[in-house]
C-alpha cells in the first residue's frame, strides 16, 4: 500500500457505519475540542496521544442524504482529509456493516469517494458488545418493574454469554470470547413483525408512534387470558395465574368484532407483549440449553424503551422462575457500528498504521451526577510498550 | 370374537329367517327425522326410525342344511347395545366418544365345533371371562359447538345418557341420575343445558389430565397412531409401548401447552406459549375478514408469504447468509416487509397474510417445542390440538421447524386421533372403563361408510341404518363434492384408471380436506391375540408388497377397481338378484369406489396402507351393505362338485408309494390353488371348463422345479434319508384358502396324510366370509362330506369333534388307537383373504401352542401376506401365483408359477 494512500485510509478509519434497514448508525472519532453530536466516548489516539471522543450519530436510512452531508462536513473535513473532487476518491476506505453496506456501497463511493470495507454483521455486533462490556463500566443493566439497576460485570468472568439482537428479525448468539461466537438460534418474530403487523393493524406510520400507542393500551381486550378460560380463576394446578396470557389475540376469535372495533392502543399493546414474551422465552430456553448465566438484549426493537425492556424482562423472569435476568446495554443501538470501528485494529500488523491506532483497553468510571458519566482519562499499554493513551468520556 | 364386520345398525334383509333370539334394538341413529322429538318425553320407547330394526350380523351362521331355500341364520352376537359416553366440549368443536358393547352370551354357546375345540384346546369360558376387556366399539363423533343441540339430539337418540357409565354394567338408569364425564372449557358452560335437556349431570375432568391419558392410550393401543409429516408425505411410526416414555406432548389449542409425559398419570406442564391457534385465528380474522378458521386455513393454501415476510435474501440482496446457515428463502422477519413498503392492509392479498401468519406461528411452536424437548432430553414430540386438525401445511411447517432447529435429530409426530385426546381421556376417567390393559392386537379399526360425524368433517346428516346409507350414496353420486364424507372426493366419473378418479389435485398436495385423516370406529376384540408362533412379533410385517410405493399402490387399486363389477354381480346374485339387492349392490360399488378414490388421493387416510387392509376393507364394505356372503352359492356348488371326485383322488393317492404320494399331494395343493375367485385370470379360466378338468390339467402341468422349490427339503423332513425315520410332527396348523377344489382336493388330502402319520391337524379358516374362501363354519360340513368316503378322515374328525351328528359315540374310547390323531377346525379371527398374524383368534392362539408345523396356503395368506414371515416352528408356504405383476415382483417368475417354500424354525435373534 502506498504511504500516501494509507495515510488517507488511516485518517478516515476514524469512522465506522452500520447501515440497517431502518437506521444508519455512525461511530466516529472526534479529537478533543471538536463538537460531537450525541453521546461520545473520549479516546486517546496513538503515541501522540490525541485526546478525543468516540461520537455516535443516527440517521433514518430513508434520509440517507442527511447522513452523507453529515459525513462530508462533520467528519471528513474535521479529520483533515483533503477531499477534493477526483483526487483520493477511490482510496478512502471505511468500515461498514449491516445490509446497507452492500446496498449503498455505490452511493457512498459516488458521493463521498468512500469505499466500504465490509465487516460481517454478526462479527461486528459481538465485537461491539465485548468492547462495551469490557471497557465501559455500568454499561449493562437490568430493568424490572420500572427499576433500572446497573450490573457490574467482572471482565474475567464475562464469557460465555448470550447476546440477543432484536432487529427486524432476532439473532441469538452465544459468545465465548473475542471473535469466538456462534449464532445458535433466532426467530422471525422480531421488531419487523411488531412494526409490520402493527402498521397493518393500526395504520401507524412509525415504530415510535406504534410504541407510543402501546403504552396507552390494554392487552386484555384482545388477548385471551387464563382467567377468560377458567372463569376468572387461576389454573393453579399448573402454575398459571388468571392474568397470564393464554392466547395472544385469542379474544378476537369469539368477539364478533372487526378490526375497526378495537382500539389501536390495545392492538399495539397485545402485539408488543406477544413479541417481547416470545423473544424472552426463546432466549431463556437457549441460555438454559448452553448453561449461560447472562442474556444481553440489544437491537433497534429495544431502543432503551422501558416498556419493551420490561416485557422482555418479565418473560425471562417468568420462564426461568426468577433464575435468569434479562440485561440491556446503554449503547445497544450502536453495537454493530462500534464493532466495525474496533475492527480497524485487526489490521495493526501493518507497521505504518500502528501509531494511528486507537484502542481502548480499559476505562475507569467516575460518576459526576445522576445520569451523566464522566470517565477520567486512563493510560494503557498495547503491543510491546507502544503506549496508547485513551480516555473515555461519556457525555 | 365379535364380528368385525357389523355396525350398529343393520337392515333386516333376512327378516323371515332370523331366529327369535335376535333382539332388535330399541333406538336408532339420530336421523334428522328425530330432531322434532320432544326432548321432555324421552322414556324407553323412543320411536324407531322406520320399521327397520337393527341386527348384529357378526358370526351370523346359517343353521341347518345348505340346500334349504332360505336357511335360518343365527345371530349369536345380537343383544342390547350398551353404550357409554364422554365428551370434550371446546370452544369450536364438541368431541364425543361413545362405546357400544355387544354382550356375548357364552352360556348360549351351541356351536358344537366351538365348544369341542374349546375343550380340546383347553380354552374354557372361565378363561374368556378373565379377559380384562369386553368386546365393543368406540365411536368418534364431532359437532360444532355452536350447534350443541345437534349433539344433544344425537345423545338423546342413541340414549347414550341413560346408560350406567360403567362399561361392565348394562343397567339403564332412571332419568335424572346419570353422570357424564366431560372435559374442555364448555364443561361448565353447558352443564345446565345437559341437565335440562337430558337430565344428566356433568362431571368435569381436568383437561390436561384427559389429554395425557388420551394420548397414552392411543400411543399404546393403536399400532399406527403416530406419523411424521414432511414435505406432504405421511409416514406412520410404530412405537414400542414399552419404550414410550418420556415424551413431549404439545397441545396447540388457542394457546399452546407443552407437557412432559413420564408415565401413566405422570406428567408436567413444562412450558407453553401464548402464540397459538387463537393467535392465528384471531389475528387472521382481524387481518383478512375470514369468517372461520377453516376458511383462513384454506386461504393459506394459495398464499405466498414472500410478499409480506422479510426473507434473508431480501436483506442480503438475494444471497444466502451461508456463514450462519441461513438460506435466502429463510424468513428473517415475519411481516417484516410490511414495514418499509407504503402499503395499507388492503394492498395485501389475504392469502399471503394467512400463509405468513401460519408459517410464523407454526415455526414458532416447532422451535419452542424443540427447545423444550432438548432441555429434557426427550426423543419424541407429539403435536396435537385444534390448530393442527390434520392440516398438511401446518404439520409440514411444524415438522420443518423441528427438523431445522434439531438439525434433523428430532422428528415432529402427529396423532391420527389427535382431535379426540381430551374426550378419550375423559372416557378413561370413568372409574373402570376397562380399557387400561388393552393391547394393540385387540383393536381393529373399521371405516364404515356414511358416518360423516366420525370422520374429520362434520357436515352432513348422521347416517344410521342401511337405508340411509344407501340413499346417501345415491345422493352423493348426484351431488358430488357437496356432501362431505369420511371419503371426501371429487364427483365420480370413470377414467382410464378403471372406475375411480385420478385425483385432479396431484399438483397441489396440500389441499386441506384431502389431508384430513379419517377416523374409523375402533372395535375392541378382547379375544384377539398375537399368533404365538411368530418368531419376532415386533418386527413382523404382514404385507409383502409395500403400498407406499406409488406404482404398486396404483396397480393394486386398479386391480380392485376392475374386479368390482364382477364382484357386485356375484354379490347381487347371492341375494337372489332382487331389486333391494341391486340397490345395495350399487351403493356398495359406489362406497367402495369412494374408498379407493380416497386412498388414491391420500394413501395414508386410513392409517398405514397394506394390501391386506385393502382387501379387508372390501370385505367390510360388502358386509356393511349386508352382503353377508357373496360367494355363498358358488362355494356350495364347487364344494359339491369337488366332494364328488374326492374318492377317486384318494384312491389314486393310496395306490402310490410314500414318496410319490407326498409329491402328488403337494402338487395337488398347488394345482388346486388355481381355483381362486380373487384372481381375475382364474375367473376367466372357470368359464372355459369344469372343475375337475381344470384341476387335472393344472396338476399335469406341474413341472418341477417350481419357481420356489424347497420340496426336497420338506420331503427329507417328512420321510427322512438313508433309512432314518424322522420324528413325526406333533401338530400341524393348515391355513386353508378357497372353498371347493382348493380345500377339498388340495388341503384335505394333505391333512389326511399328516393324520395317517399320527400328526394332529388343525385346519385354520376364516371367521367371516371373504371372496370364496372357506370359513371355519363351513369346514365341519365339508369334512363330514369327505369323511363319508374315508375312514382316516372320519376317525380324525370324530376325535376332533367335527362330526357332531355322527352315529359314533364320541366318548367311545375303544375306537381310538395310539396312532390316531384328531382333525380340528379353528377360526383365525379374520374376514379377509389375507391374514395379519398379529391379530388372530384366541382359538388359533391356543391351537398354536402345541404346533410344530405351520402350513400357509394360497396367495393371500402365503404371498400377499406372510411370504417373509418367520416362525418359531417349521413352516411351509404353498401357493400358485395368479397375478403376473406379483410373480414378477416376488419370485421373478410368471403367472401360474408355483411357490413351495419350506423353512426350519427361525433361530430367534433375541
Amino acid at each position: 500500500m502506498d504511504p500516501k494512500n494509507s495515510r488517507f485510509s488511516t485518517q478516515i478509519s476514524h469512522l465506522a457505519l452500520d447501515i440497517g434497514g431502518t437506521l444508519i448508525k455512525l461511530v466516529y472519532f472526534s479529537p478533543n475540542g471538536d463538537n460531537c453530536e450525541g453521546g461520545s466516548i473520549v479516546v486517546g489516539n496513538g503515541c501522540s496521544v490525541v485526546q478525543g471522543r468516540l461520537c455516535f450519530a443516527k440517521f433514518e436510512t430513508r434520509k440517507i442524504d442527511d447522513c452523507l452531508d453529515f459525513i462530508r462536513f462533520n467528519i471528513l473535513q474535521h479529520s483533515g482529509v483533503q477531499h477534493t473532487n477526483g483526487t483520493a476518491r477511490d482510496k478512502l476506505s471505511v468500515k461498514a456493516t449491516g445490509g446497507g453496506a452492500f446496498k449503498f456501497a455505490d452511493l457512498f463511493k459516488e458521493k463521498l469517494g468512500i469505499v466500504f470495507d465490509k465487516e460481517d454483521e454478526m462479527h461486528s455486533l459481538v465485537c461491539g458488545v465485548n468492547f462495551l462490556l469490557k471497557t465501559v463500566p455500568r454499561e449493562a443493566f437490568t430493568y424490572l418493574d420500572g427499576q433500572k439497576e446497573f450490573v457490574q460485570i467482572d471482565h474475567n468472568d464475562l464469557y460465555p454469554y448470550l447476546l440477543v439482537n432484536i432487529g427486524s428479525g432476532v439473532s441469538m448468539i452465544k459468545v465465548d470470547g473475542d471473535g469466538k461466537y456462534e449464532r445458535i438460534s433466532g426467530t422471525s418474530l422480531g421488531g419487523g413483525t411488531f412494526l409490520g403487523l402493527g402498521k397493518l393493524l393500526t395504520n401507524c406510520k412509525s415504530f415510535d408512534e406504534l410504541l407510543e400507542l402501546s403504552h396507552q393500551g390494554n392487552n386484555r381486550v384482545i388477548d385471551m387470558l387464563v382467567g377468560d378460560i377458567y372463569g376468572g380463576t387461576d389454573y393453579s394446578k399448573i402454575g398459571l395465574s388468571s392474568t397470564a396470557i393464554a392466547s395472544s389475540f385469542g379474544k378476537a376469535i369469539s368477539d364478533g368484532k372487526e378490526l375497526e372495533d378495537y382500539q389501536p392502543e390495545d392492538v399495539a399493546r397485545s402485539l408488543l407483549r406477544m413479541i417481547s414474551n416470545n423473544i424472552g422465552q426463546i432466549a431463556y430456553l437457549n441460555a438454559l440449553r448452553f448453561g449461560l448465566k447472562r442474556i444481553f438484549f440489544g437491537g433497534f426493537f429495544i431502543r432503551g424503551l422501558e416498556y419493551t425492556m420490561d416485557t422482555i424482562s418479565v418473560a425471562v423472569h417468568f420462564w426461568s422462575r426468577g433464575e435468569a435476568k434479562a440485561m440491556f446495554l446503554r449503547h445497544e443501538g450502536f453495537l454493530g457500528a462500534l464493532g466495525a470501528f474496533t475492527s480497524y485494529k485487526d489490521q495493526s500488523h501493518s507497521t505504518e498504521l500502528k501509531p494511528h491506532h486507537h484502542t481502548v483497553e480499559r476505562a475507569v468510571l467516575k460518576c459526576s451526577d445522576d445520569d451523566s458519566f464522566r470517565h477520567t482519562p486512563v493510560t494503557a499499554n498495547v503491543n510491546d510498550g507502544e503506549a496508547i493513551e485513551c480516555s473515555i468520556n461519556l457525555v | 370374537m365379535a364380528g368385525p364386520g357389523d355396525d350398529d345398525e343393520h337392515d333386516p334383509i333376512l327378516d323371515d329367517s332370523i331366529e327369535a333370539e335376535a333382539k332388535t334394538q330399541t333406538c336408532v341413529g339420530g336421523g334428522s327425522g328425530e330432531r322434532d322429538m320432544a326432548p321432555s318425553a324421552p322414556g324407553p320407547s323412543i320411536h324407531r326410525s322406520g320399521s327397520r330394526p337393527q341386527l348384529d350380523l357378526s358370526k351370523a351362521e346359517i343353521q341347518g342344511n345348505f340346500e334349504e331355500r332360505d336357511p335360518t341364520i343365527l345371530l349369536p352376537n345380537q343383544s342390547d347395545d350398551i353404550s357409554h359416553l364422554a365428551l370434550d366440549i371446546g370452544g369450536s368443536l364438541i368431541k364425543l366418544l361413545y362405546f357400544s358393547r355387544h354382550e356375548e352370551d357364552y352360556s348360549n354357546d351351541d356351536d358344537k365345533r366351538k365348544r369341542t375345540i374349546k375343550e380340546r384346546l383347553g380354552i374354557t369360558n372361565g378363561n374368556l371371562r378373565s379377559y380384562p376387556v369386553l368386546g365393543g366399539r368406540l365411536h368418534f363423533v364431532k359437532f360444532e359447538t355452536h350447534k350443541i343441540n345437534e349433539c344433544l339430539d344425537f345423545i338423546h337418540s342413541k340414549q347414550l345418557h341413560r346408560r350406567d357409565p360403567y362399561p361392565w354394567s348394562s343397567k339403564t338408569l332412571p332419568l335424572g341420575t346419570g353422570v357424564i364425564k366431560v372435559t374442555g372449557g364448555g364443561a361448565y358452560k353447558f352443564a345446565d343445558l345437559f341437565k335440562e335437556r337430558l337430565g344428566v349431570s356433568i362431571e368435569k375432568e381436568d383437561e390436561m389430565h384427559c389429554l395425557v391419558s388420551g394420548a397414552n392410550f392411543l400411543l399404546k393401543a393403536i399400532r399406527h397412531e403416530a406419523f411424521t409429516h414432511m414435505e406432504a408425505e405421511k409416514e406412520f411410526v410404530q412405537i414400542d409401548p414399552n419404550d414410550l416414555y418420556p415424551y413431549l406432548l404439545v397441545n396447540v389449542g388457542s394457546g399452546v401447552s407443552i407437557i412432559k409425559v413420564d408415565g401413566e398419570g405422570k406428567f408436567e406442564r413444562v412450558s407453553g406459549t401464548n402464540v397459538g391457534g387463537g393467535t392465528y385465528w384471531g389475528l387472521g380474522k382481524l387481518l383478512t375478514k375470514c369468517k372461520s378458521f377453516d376458511e383462513l386455513l384454506e386461504l393459506s393454501q394459495k398464499g405466498d408469504n414472500s410478499t409480506i415476510d422479510m426473507l434473508v435474501g431480501d436483506i442480503y440482496g438475494g444471497m444466502d447468509y451461508s456463514k450462519i446457515g441461513l438460506s435466502a428463502s429463510t424468513i428473517a422477519s415475519s411481516f417484516g416487509k410490511a414495514i418499509s413498503e407504503n402499503k395499507e392492509l388492503e394492498d395485501y392479498r389475504p392469502e399471503d397474510i394467512s400463509l405468513s401468519l401460519l408459517r410464523m406461528i407454526s415455526y414458532n411452536i416447532g422451535q419452542i417445542s424443540y427447545l423444550n424437548a432438548l432441555r429434557f432430553g426427550l426423543k419424541r414430540i407429539f403435536f396435537g390440538g385444534f390448530f393442527i386438525r390434520g392440516h398438511a401445511y401446518t404439520m409440514d411447517t411444524i415438522s420443518f421447524a423441528v427438523h431445522f432447529w434439531s438439525k434433523g435429530e428430532m422428528q415432529a409426530m402427529f396423532l391420527r386421533h389427535e382431535g379426540f385426546l381430551g374426550a378419550l381421556g375423559a372416557f378413561m376417567s370413568y372409574e373402570k372403563h376397562g380399557l387400561d390393559d388393552l393391547m394393540s392386537h385387540q383393536l381393529v379399526e373399521r371405516f364404515p361408510m356414511g358416518a360423516p360425524y366420525t370422520g374429520g368433517n362434520i357436515h352432513g346428516p348422521p347416517l344410521g341404518d342401511l337405508n340411509e346409507k344407501i340413499s346417501w350414496m345415491e345422493k352423493f353420486v348426484r351431488r358430488g363434492t357437496e356432501i362431505t364424507a369420511p371419503v371426501p372426493m371429487t364427483p365420480s366419473k370413470t377414467t382410464g384408471l378403471g372406475g375411480f378418479d385420478v385425483p385432479s389435485s396431484r399438483g397441489s398436495p396440500l389441499r386441506s380436506d384431502a389431508s384430513a385423516l379419517n377416523i374409523g370406529v375402533l372395535h375392541f376384540v378382547p379375544t384377539l391375540e398375537v399368533f404365538p408362533l411368530l418368531a419376532d412379533p415386533k418386527t413382523y410385517e404382514p404385507n409383502t408388497i409395500d403400498l407406499s410405493d406409488q406404482g404398486e399402490r396404483e396397480y393394486w387399486l386398479k386391480v380392485l377397481s376392475e374386479h368390482l363389477p364382477d364382484l357386485v354381480d356375484t354379490a347381487v346374485a347371492s341375494e337372489g338378484g332382487t331389486e333391494d339387492a341391486k340397490r345395495r349392490g350399487d351403493a356398495f360399488a359406489r362406497a367402495f369406489s369412494a374408498h379407493l378414490a380416497r386412498l388414491m388421493e391420500e394413501p395414508a387416510a386410513y392409517g398405514k396402507l397394506g394390501l391386506a387392509n385393502l382387501l379387508e376393507l372390501r370385505e367390510e364394505c360388502l358386509r356393511e351393505f349386508q352382503f353377508v356372503d357373496a360367494y355363498r352359492s358358488i362355494k356350495q356348488r364347487e364344494n359339491e362338485a369337488s366332494l364328488a371326485v374326492l374318492p377317486d383322488l384318494l384312491e389314486e393317492l393310496d395306490s402310490m408309494n410314500e414318496e410319490a404320494r407326498l409329491l402328488t399331494l403337494i402338487e395337488g395343493v398347488l394345482a388346486a390353488n388355481i381355483f381362486d375367485w380373487g384372481s381375475r385370470a382364474c375367473v376367466d379360466l372357470y368359464r372355459k371348463g369344469t372343475i375337475i378338468e381344470i384341476y387335472r390339467m393344472s396338476r399335469n402341468k406341474m413341472q418341477r422345479p417350481w419357481r420356489v422349490d424347497d420340496f426336497d427339503a420338506f420331503k427329507e423332513r417328512m420321510l427322512g434319508t438313508g433309512g432314518k425315520q424322522p420324528h413325526r410332527h406333533k401338530r400341524a396348523l393348515l391355513f386353508v384358502d378357497n372353498s371347493g377344489a382348493d380345500v377339498i382336493l388340495g388341503m384335505l388330502p394333505l391333512a389326511r396324510e399328516f393324520l395317517r402319520r399320527g400328526t394332529e391337524v388343525v385346519l385354520v379358516a376364516n371367521s367371516l366370509p371373504a371372496l370364496n374362501d372357506v370359513t371355519a363354519m363351513e369346514l365341519p360340513d365339508i369334512v363330514a362330506g369327505a369323511a363319508k368316503h374315508c375312514d382316516i378322515l372320519r376317525r380324525a374328525a370324530e376325535m376332533g369333534g367335527l362330526l357332531v351328528d355322527a352315529m359314533v359315540n364320541p366318548g367311545d374310547g375303544s375306537k381310538k388307537d395310539s396312532t390316531s390323531a384328531p382333525l380340528m377346525v379353528v377360526e383365525n379371527g379374520c374376514g379377509s383373504p389375507c391374514i395379519d398374524l398379529r391379530q388372530v383368534s384366541s382359538e388359533l392362539a391356543a391351537a398354536a401352542k402345541d404346533a410344530d408345523l405351520v402350513i400357509l396356503e394360497g396367495m393371500g395368506r402365503a404371498l400377499h401376506t406372510n411370504f417373509n414371515a418367520q416362525f418359531k416352528c417349521e413352516s411351509l408356504k404353498l401357493a400358485m401365483v395368479k397375478n403376473q405383476r406379483l410373480a414378477d415382483k416376488l419370485i421373478k417368475g410368471n403367472i401360474y408359477d408355483c411357490v413351495c417354500r419350506y423353512e426350519p424354525p427361525s433361530v430367534s435373534q433375541m
